[in-house]
């Protein structure tokens, strides 16, 4: 009994995994968990799914279509190798702006949005095309984590939806500047 | 385990499941009635495959070929641009040859090998059939929407294994 209890407190003390590092396991929940794992990702592509939900249509529905896609030709230039400079910077950055876009319930024109955004996904998709595992499994890895950063993009729309209400459209701005704020803390080196 | 099911299972691979579901999503958007046409050239790509397998052929490219029909396929979907239907039966019958080609039966006696290529080819019809069957009753917007979203995640998922399988060949 008292084995068991200590292999318990030992289980509840343990500090978990979560690194954003999965290079080489490779499969479909390896590469769903890949953008989870990192907080960064997981607050940018909310993010967008916020801003969308600003932004209204048709941005609402072209961003889920267009940012998978400008995210794997990031990703291209990962595998390819080619230098992308300050990769973890824009990341944060990513954040840091798309929060302030949603904290500002700001509404440039649609092209500018897609610029920015379109943007960031480039260094979203160049730090995953980075750690694609270059084995068997890599076309599970490649569907799973593009499913998984659309889920969060979906995730970003549901929450944003809230923005028909009053009270709503306060929770999702504020949601905007933790957004902005877990991006400070990651350009900071706090997180 | 049967040969059969073996072939069932052969078909349950991220690389089979890209390609079929593509196309799928392609035939249904563009189908006012149950695409017949895709669902037999898939047939017809299928049973040219299997029987270039049967004659010994080896290696081949046809997992890549598959990455590549299903990022075509997706993208047309995302396009949304008419596509007459004969193009996405031609589509269908090089998915079904790339299909049977990228997964050769491994059982020894002729009639088991023949039963495995012949779950292959049920599981991929049915996956195609049911698939194109549920986009084509896709009657709200936000369901055309959700279509042409899988088919970004199916060519972004395409892209970057394309990309990957590229540099690894050229560093070989």
């Amino acid at each position: 009994m008292r084995r068991l209890a200590g292999a318990l407190i030992l289980c509840v003390a343990a500090s978990p995994a979560l690194a954003h590092d999965v290079e080489g396991t490779g499969g479909f929940l390896a590469g769903l968990a890949h953008p989870v794992l990192g907080l960064d990702h997981v607050v940018a592509m909310v993010a967008v799914g916020l801003w969308g939900a600003f932004l209204g249509p048709p941005a609402i529905v072209l961003l889920p279509i267009v940012f998978p896609l400008v995210m794997a030709f990031g990703g291209v230039l990962g595998i390819l190798g080619l230098p992308l400079p300050a990769t973890e910077i824009g990341i944060a950055v990513s954040a840091i702006v798309l929060g302030l876009m949603v904290l500002g319930a700001a509404r440039p024109p649609i092209w500018a949005a897609a610029l920015l955004v379109g943007t960031f996904a480039i260094f979203h998709g160049y730090a995953h095309g980075r750690e694609l595992p270059d084995d068997a499994n890599a076309v599970a890895f490649a569907a799973g984590f593009v499913i998984a950063t659309g889920l969060l993009h979906l995730a970003g729309i549901a929450f944003g939806l809230l923005t028909r209400w009053p009270a709503g459209r306060i929770a999702v701005r504020t949601a905007g500047a933790g957004i902005a704020l877990v991006g400070v803390g990651y350009l900071g080196g706090m997180l | 385990m049967s040969a059969f099911v073996r072939g069932l299972m052969d078909f349950v691979l991220p690389t089979h499941l890209l390609a079929i579901v593509a196309l799928g999503l392609l035939a249904g958007q563009h189908a006012a009635r149950f695409p017949l046409l895709a669902l037999a050239e898939l047939a017809a790509g299928l049973l040219v495959g299997s029987f270039a397998i049967a004659m010994g052929l080896g290696e081949n490219p046809a997992a890549t070929a598959l990455l590549a029909l299903a990022g075509a396929c997706a993208a047309g979907v995302i396009a949304a641009w008419p596509i007459p239907m004969p193009i996405i039966g031609l589509l269908g019958f090089a998915i079904g040859i790339a299909l049977a080609l990228n997964a050769p039966p491994k059982e020894i006696t002729r009639a088991s090998a023949l039963a495995a290529q012949a779950g292959l080819a049920v599981a991929a019809l049915v996956a195609f059939a049911v698939v194109a069957a549920i986009v084509m009753r896709t009657t709200h917007a936000w369901q055309r929407i959700g279509v042409r979203i899988i088919a970004a995640w199916i060519a972004a998922s395409a892209i970057l294994v394309l990309a990957l399988r590229w540099v690894t060949a050229l560093r070989a």
